[in-house]
Order: C-alpha cells, then sequence, then structure tokens
C-alpha cells in the first residue's frame, strides 16, 4: 500500500508534468495560447497517476511500470524536441 | 464493475486521506465560508461611521506623497485601492529590485512584508486562516499539500461509492441505523457539491504551491522555458522601454474612469476598479493597468492597458476579451472566491462552503462510528482520541473565530490594535476547546462547548448591533447592509449551533449507550 502511494506520488509528478509538456510541444505555437488550460491539468493528472497507482498488483510493479513509462515520455520528449530542432 | 478487493484499497485510500487532511479542510472550508464576505467582514469591523477619516487618501495623493518620498518608484509601483463602500484604506506597493508596501499614513516607513498594511484587519485575519491556517508562509504549503491529498480523498471517495452511486443518491434513511443516515448525508453532500470541491482542490493547490510547482515544473519538464512562456500567457500590457524623456502623466481618476469606460464598451455588467499598476510614471512611455472586477463573467478579473501620456486604450484583457490564456487564469479566481455573480453566488458558496465543512466533519463522524464496538461499554481508545480531537478542533475552530470578531470589536472599543488580540483569542479558544474536550467527558465537551460556540455568536452580533443602534434609524447605505448582513449571519449562525448542541445532548442522553457519544458512562456491558 505505502509503496504504491509512494509510488504515484514521486514518480507521478515526472510524468504529469512531462505529458502536459509533451502535449504543450505538439500544440500549434508549442502551445503558447493554451499554457494556462493546460498547466491547470497538472494537479487533476497528477492525483489521477495517485490513484491509479493503487490498481497495480505489488509495489515493485507500480515503480517498475512507473519508471518505465516515465522513460518512455522523458524519450518522446527528447526526441520530439530534437527533431523539431529546438 | 469494481472488484471488492479494489473498493476495500480505495476504501483505505480513503480513510487515510481523510484523517491526513480532514481537520485541515475543516478549518479550510469554515473560514473560507466567512471568507466569501471578505469586504463585508472589513466593513463590520470598520463601518464608515466609525472609521478615522486619515486612513482614506486620493490616489492621485497617494501617488504624489509616494514618488516624493521615494523617487525611485516611479519606475514600477502600483496602489491597491480601497474597496468601494468599504473603510479598508488604499495601499501601495513598488519594486525597486526589493518589494515595499506602505498604507498612506506610513508611506516613509514602507516595509517589504506583503501581510503589513492590512495585518489588523479582521477579514484578513479569516482570509489567513482559510489559506494557511493562519500560519506564514509554511502554512500556505502546508495547505497545498493537503489540497493535494483532498484530492485524492475526493477521487477515492468518488470511486468507493460509484458502485452504488445512482440508487443511493438521494437516499436520505433517517431511522434507528443512524449511521446509515450520516453516510448517507456524507455521500449525498459529496457527491451533489463535487464540482465545486474539484474546484476548490485543484483551485486550491495551484494558488498555494504556485512558486514551487512552477520552479518544479521548469526543471522536471520545460527546459527552465516555463517563466518566459508563462509571462507572456498572462501579459495584460505591451512591453515598453522609458523613452528617457518626461511627459506628464495624466491623473489617476482619469485614467481610472478612462479603463472604466473601455471595459464597458466591451460588453461587461461591471467593472470595478480595485488596483492601478504605473511603470516609468512621468516618462514619455508611462505605461499605466487598471486591473478591476466584473461580475456575470468568469473572466472576472480584467485589465485595461492605457498610454500614461495620452490615456490611449492599449490592450483590452476583460469579459470577452479575453485571450484563452486570460480567461482561464482570471476563472481560476472567479470560481475559488466566489465573485462572478453578485450576492446570490456569495450565499451559495458560504452554504456550499459550511456544507463543505460538513463533509469533514461527517467523515470524522463515520470513522468513529464505523470502529465503534456494538453491545460493549468500552470502546477502542482511538475512537475515543478521534471523538476528542474532533470536537476540540472543529468546534474549537468555529468557537476561535467568534472570539477574533469579539476580541476585535473589544479593542476598537479600547482604541487599541486589534491585531495581536484577535488571534491571541482565536488561537486561545481553539487550545481552550481541546483542552476542554480532553478533560471533560467527550459527550458533554461537545454539548456544551457548542453551546459556549452558539452563545458567542449571538452574543457578538447583538452587542454590535447594539452598538450600532443610532445607525439603524439612519438612512441605510450598502455599508450599513453589510454590517447587518454579517450581523445576521452570526446569528444563524449562533442558531444553527445551538441546534447542534441540542441535537447532540439528545443523542447523549436518548441514543445508543454502548458508544463514545453517550452521557451513560456508568452503563457496564454486563448491563
Amino acid at each position: 500500500m505505502i509503496a504504491r502511494c509512494l509510488a504515484g506520488t514521486v514518480l507521478g509528478f515526472p510524468l504529469s508534468a512531462m505529458l502536459l509538456a509533451l502535449c504543450l510541444f505538439w500544440l500549434p505555437g508549442h502551445g503558447q495560447d493554451w499554457l494556462i488550460p493546460v498547466l491547470l491539468l497538472f494537479f487533476p493528472l497528477w492525483v489521477g497517476v495517485m490513484a491509479g497507482s493503487y490498481m497495480f498488483r505489488s509495489g515493485t510493479r507500480a515503480w517498475a511500470v512507473l519508471a518505465a513509462a516515465n522513460a518512455a515520455v522523458f524519450a518522446l520528449l527528447w526526441l520530439s524536441r530534437h527533431l523539431a530542432g529546438t | 464493475m469494481m472488484k471488492s478487493s479494489t473498493i476495500r484499497t480505495f476504501q483505505t485510500v480513503h480513510t487515510w486521506t481523510g484523517l491526513l487532511a480532514g481537520f485541515a479542510l475543516f478549518v479550510a472550508f469554515f473560514a473560507g465560508a466567512l471568507t466569501v464576505f471578505h469586504h463585508d467582514i472589513a466593513t463590520w469591523q470598520n463601518p464608515p461611521w466609525r472609521s478615522q477619516p486619515a486612513r482614506d487618501m486620493p490616489v492621485q495623493t497617494m501617488i504624489d506623497r509616494l514618488l516624493q518620498a521615494h523617487p525611485k518608484a516611479g519606475a514600477y509601483f502600483g496602489i491597491v485601492l480601497s474597496p468601494p463602500g468599504s473603510a479598508q484604506g488604499p495601499y501601495a506597493y513598488w519594486n525597486d529590485g526589493e518589494e515595499h508596501f506602505a498604507t498612506p499614513d506610513r508611506l516613509e516607513q514602507a516595509t517589504a512584508d506583503e501581510d503589513a498594511p492590512t495585518r489588523s484587519h479582521l477579514a484578513d485575519f479569516v482570509y489567513a486562516l482559510h489559506d494557511s491556517l493562519g500560519i506564514p508562509v509554511v502554512g500556505l504549503y502546508l495547505m497545498g499539500i493537503v489540497s493535494v491529498i483532498y484530492g485524492l480523498a475526493l477521487v477515492s471517495g468518488l470511486l468507493i461509492h460509484l458502485p452504488q452511486l445512482l440508487g443511493d443518491l438521494f437516499a436520505l434513511r433517517p431511522g434507528r441505523n443512524l449511521k446509515r443516515l450520516w453516510q448517507d448525508a456524507h455521500n449525498a453532500i459529496g457527491v451533489l457539491s463535487l464540482p465545486f470541491h474539484i474546484v476548490f482542490a485543484v483551485t486550491g493547490a495551484l494558488m498555494c504551491l504556485f512558486v514551487p510547482l512552477f520552479a518544479s515544473l521548469n526543471l522536471v519538464a520545460f527546459d527552465g522555458k516555463l517563466n518566459e512562456a508563462f509571462a507572456k500567457a498572462i501579459a495584460t500590457a505591451p512591453t515598453v522601454e522609458a523613452a528617457g524623456r518626461a511627459a506628464p502623466t495624466l491623473p489617476a481618476d482619469v485614467l481610472i474612469a478612462r479603463a472604466k469606460a473601455a471595459a464597458l464598451a466591451t460588453g461587461v455588467s461591471t467593472f470595478e476598479p480595485d488596483y492601478i499598476h504605473f511603470t516609468h510614471y512621468g516618462d514619455a512611455n508611462a505605461l499605466v493597468q487598471v486591473r478591476g472586477v466584473s461580475e456575470r463573467t468568469l473572466g472576472t478579473y480584467g485589465t485595461i492597458a492605457l498610454h500614461g501620456v495620452t490615456g490611449e486604450v492599449l490592450e483590452e484583457h476583460v469579459g470577452a476579451t479575453h485571450t484563452t490564456n486570460g480567461l482561464v487564469n482570471s476563472s481560476i479566481y472567479a470560481l475559488h472566491f466566489g465573485n462572478f455573480g453578485g450576492r446570490a453566488v456569495q450565499w451559495l458558496y458560504f452554504l456550499l462552503g459550511l456544507a463543505g465543512a460538513f463533509l469533514f466533519y461527517s467523515g470524522n463522524l463515520l470513522w468513529i462510528e464505523s470502529r465503534r464496538k456494538r453491545r460493549h461499554a468500552e470502546q477502542p481508545g482511538k475512537t475515543w482520541v478521534m471523538a476528542r480531537a474532533t470536537v476540540g478542533i472543529c468546534i474549537g475552530t468555529c468557537l476561535g473565530i467568534a472570539a477574533a470578531f469579539a476580541a476585535t470589536a473589544a479593542a476598537d472599543m479600547l482604541g487599541t490594535d486589534p491585531a495581536v488580540p484577535m488571534r491571541a483569542a482565536c488561537y486561545g479558544s481553539v487550545a481552550f476547546a481541546v483542552a476542554y474536550a480532553c478533560l471533560r467527558p467527550v459527550a458533554r465537551a461537545a454539548v456544551e462547548l457548542l453551546a459556549i460556540t452558539a452563545i458567542a455568536y449571538v452574543a457578538v452580533a447583538l452587542l454590535d448591533l447594539a452598538r450600532n443602534a443610532a445607525t439603524w434609524s439612519q438612512p441605510w447605505t450598502p455599508a450599513s447592509t453589510a454590517v447587518l448582513g454579517v450581523d445576521i449571519a452570526g446569528i444563524a449562525l449562533g442558531i444553527g449551533f445551538a441546534w447542534l448542541a441540542r441535537a447532540s445532548w439528545r443523542r447523549a442522553t436518548h441514543g445508543d449507550v454502548f458508544s463514545v457519544w453517550t452521557h451513560a458512562r456508568q452503563v457496564r456491558a454486563e448491563a
């Protein structure tokens, strides 16, 4: 229980942040016109990841899956920025 | 359909989040419900017929005096205007590399403390209780974390009740099973006011954790580019450089009137200026921004940017002329403060705020009730602790706020500054209530503290009505209506507490004896 809670809280933070960054990056004009509505989604997303983490079978699994998701989103974000030349 | 093990998991999450955040949320909601009437409480403390006229000062006089005392302030400063119909005076803010704040009579001795100009204001103290439990800096972050936990409590609570949600939503089953009644009330309020609670969980977390959140988002995901993008997203005026040539800036009253006319021309029904900001005052490129509050739009806070010398309107960010960013930014405040729809929305927010406080209070009662041992006089130790804490802290907070009102009025009659007395009275009352709930049998403590609280609310209101007796025979102004409104709300709350005291007393004398809430401690299990 505690392990899943920690996984969701700790890894959910960068995951939510990077998902929003990715979403903004793909919006027209890198989402400048939508910055605040998208940032507003940060807390709902983070809390959603926290709540979702309790669905994992074990704490170890929660850490593993969320770490993989973080790595994947980080890679996507890095690739997007790299390919766009920024 | 959810598995029963999943439901049990979220039940545990709901219990723990409730335990961690419930007390702080009770304070936030009770004080927050009162904060809806911030201006009215400020007027109650200091109505025009009792206030010292020295505090008020025309905006232009204040600007001239400010620039005389601090010539460097002209590059970047603003005046927070006095709210209409209230005795709360204006104050100045400027930034010459450091932030300064000053009231009209203390322009020469500015402070770097944002709260200093309003420290003696009861309304601001109630607001501080609401947003930070009255604890500077740390309290705000604490309440931000509480808001995040609150979000998790909402999600888990909804998931638990999702399976039987529709069937039970309108069920309120009074009868012998009191736990069922409390559970029904808790669920109905939680679900029916869910949109309101989602708004507070999200906007509350944002407002409290804004600074650390931004720093971390910048670090984790935005390559340090977030600040610039954010500044651009919320900008309400073009960026201008000083021309280096002097030119007279138009008088503040003219600029405010022009901004108001421009705002109303965009189609909003009202625009009450509450802040005027100057960049490069006295320069040929002086820039002025007038911020105001419009009702009947979610973009309540709007800004008009004007050229300081010509008075030409440069940008409009009001009502329908807001950008998407501006509209969302403004509606975060509108939805949180409930200032978008006049008195009706204020009363709605007041009632929903009290209902929210009840949600957390009933959550604690349910926690105790579900750990109650039936047919046993001995109840688990943790339920005693929870009962004492709930009675002491929750009722103590209600009592503490009444005590802060009383201390403010007393300090005013004695002619002393109320800043220390109102804080001492409030925190002292909470400490008293907690001690009382620990030392007395808790069922008696609940009844007696509720009765004391009821008396306190009614007494403060009656004393204030008597104190202003001369005013009621004069022609009424919006200020007298505001003061009367605060007093009547106080009496209504007092009646509410008296009703709760009576209900608790009936529960203790006539209800189930196998509970922490009974007077009949002498009844033993073998009886």
